[in-house]
């Protein structure tokens, strides 16, 4: 039986919640943050950024909240990899 | 030495047009006019037999050998003219080398490159040809497969054998509550396939969905007509979607508790697996091709097919 939570979102839904995710993550970038679980133990480091998690957490599903946080570590941890490779290599571009 | 004066020796110079290179020869009188002077014969002649008559006196009596090159480089001394000594000496230098033999050279030469280039590309194109088949009877992996699901539009069973025979398909295995993953992949695909139509070489785009519990028919005909109006939707009961993920070598995880309502994600690979008319795997892109380098590798495989064909 299919009730309403397992009706996957629609394209505008998606789009949506990508928007609001973005959002809440740049608030994240400007004060430095790169695990969103941070926020979630110690609430009062990113005072500002509050209001937009909770908008991004309404629109999103839970399991997308989850991947999308997992997904920024990351996406930080492989970038950082990446510089620290090239300069390794030490070839230039 | 001089016979003549020097207006008549630069009149026949300049009549002769020929380039003189003999080393050595400035400063030889002989060099400056092509008719020898008398007095240059008797000179020679004398030479000779003053030198003939010595060595006689010298020596044995010569043999009769000895007598016959000796009246013969005698008669070649005598007759020579300068003019005869000058080529002599101008061919010497050049060797076997004058205008014909250079001509016959350079045309002989460039004969042999155009022939060789010709057999080269030959034998080139022969040997790519033969690296192609030996690749496409040994070197494709034996993915995929016919497979029997339930189609999202209908409701009906869908056959890949019936439904899909004759035309070449792309296949993306996915479920409709992918973050953002799958709705990319097939934006990508929706824009391969109207790329290919335009192209007029057809594409049919097929979802298959890694979550048949909560994916049922009705969901994924909703969730595909989002992307593109041929897109067809599969899918099925665990088993059958697990025997076609396992005939794609596609994997495919699901949580292994999950309650009923409970949200959760599939990991699953991402790749579009391309077939060909004859149900048989041709290719597959990952996550990082283009639509444009999807749309020209696929371009490729549709020409070899029908080219094949024809």
């Amino acid at each position: 039986m299919t009730t309403e939570s397992s009706k996957p979102p629609s394209r505008q839904q998606r789009q949506h919640c990508w928007k609001l995710r973005d959002e809440y993550f740049a608030c994240l970038d400007r004060l430095t943050i790169v695990d969103p679980v941070i926020v979630e133990k110690e609430p009062e480091k990113a005072k500002e950024c509050l209001e937009k998690k909770s908008k991004y957490e309404d629109a999103c599903m839970a399991s997308w909240v989850e991947y999308f946080n997992k997904r920024r570590v990351l996406d930080v941890k492989q970038r950082e990899y990446l510089e620290f490779s090239k300069q390794q290599s030490g070839k230039q571009p | 030495m001089v016979f003549f004066n020097k207006t008549f020796r630069e009149e026949i110079m300049s009549g002769c047009n020929i380039a003189f290179r003999y080393k050595g020869a400035k400063n030889n009188p002989v060099f400056l006019f092509p008719i020898p002077s008398f007095s240059t014969i008797i000179i020679k002649m004398l030479r000779t037999g003053v030198r003939t008559f010595t060595a006689a006196l010298r020596r044995q009596p010569q043999s009769q050998h000895q007598k016959t090159v000796t009246r013969f480089a005698l008669q070649r001394r005598l007759l020579t003219t300068a003019r005869d000594e000058e080529k002599a000496r101008n061919r010497a230098a050049i060797g076997v080398f004058n205008w014909k033999s250079a001509a016959l050279f350079l045309g002989t030469g460039a004969g042999l490159l155009l022939y060789f280039r010709q057999e080269k590309e030959r034998v080139t194109k022969l040997r790519e040809e033969k690296a192609r088949e030996t690749s496409k009877a040994y070197g494709k992996p034996k993915i995929g497969g016919p497979f029997e699901l339930i189609n999202a539009e209908n409701g009906k069973r869908f056959d890949s054998t019936k439904e899909l025979a004759g035309k070449f398909y792309m296949v993306y295995f996915g479920f409709t509550h992918c973050p953002d993953i799958c709705p990319e992949e097939l934006d990508k695909m929706a824009e391969v396939v109207d790329i290919a139509k335009e192209k007029k070489e057809p594409l049919v785009p097929v979802f298959i969905t890694c979550d048949p519990r909560r994916d049922s028919a009705e969901i994924v005909k909703e969730y595909v007509k989002d992307f593109h109006p041929d897109m067809i939707g599969l899918t099925g009961d665990q088993d059958e979607i697990r025997k076609v993920a396992k005939s794609f070598r596609v994997y495919v995880s699901s949580p292994p508790s999950v309650e009923e309502g409970e949200d959760y994600l599939v990991d699953h690979s991402i790749f579009f697996y391309l077939m060909d008319p004859d149900g048989k795997f041709v290719d597959c892109y990952a996550k990082d091709t283009t639509a444009e380098e999807v749309v020209s590798s696929y371009e490729k495989y549709y020409k070899e097919y029908y080219a094949d064909k024809k």
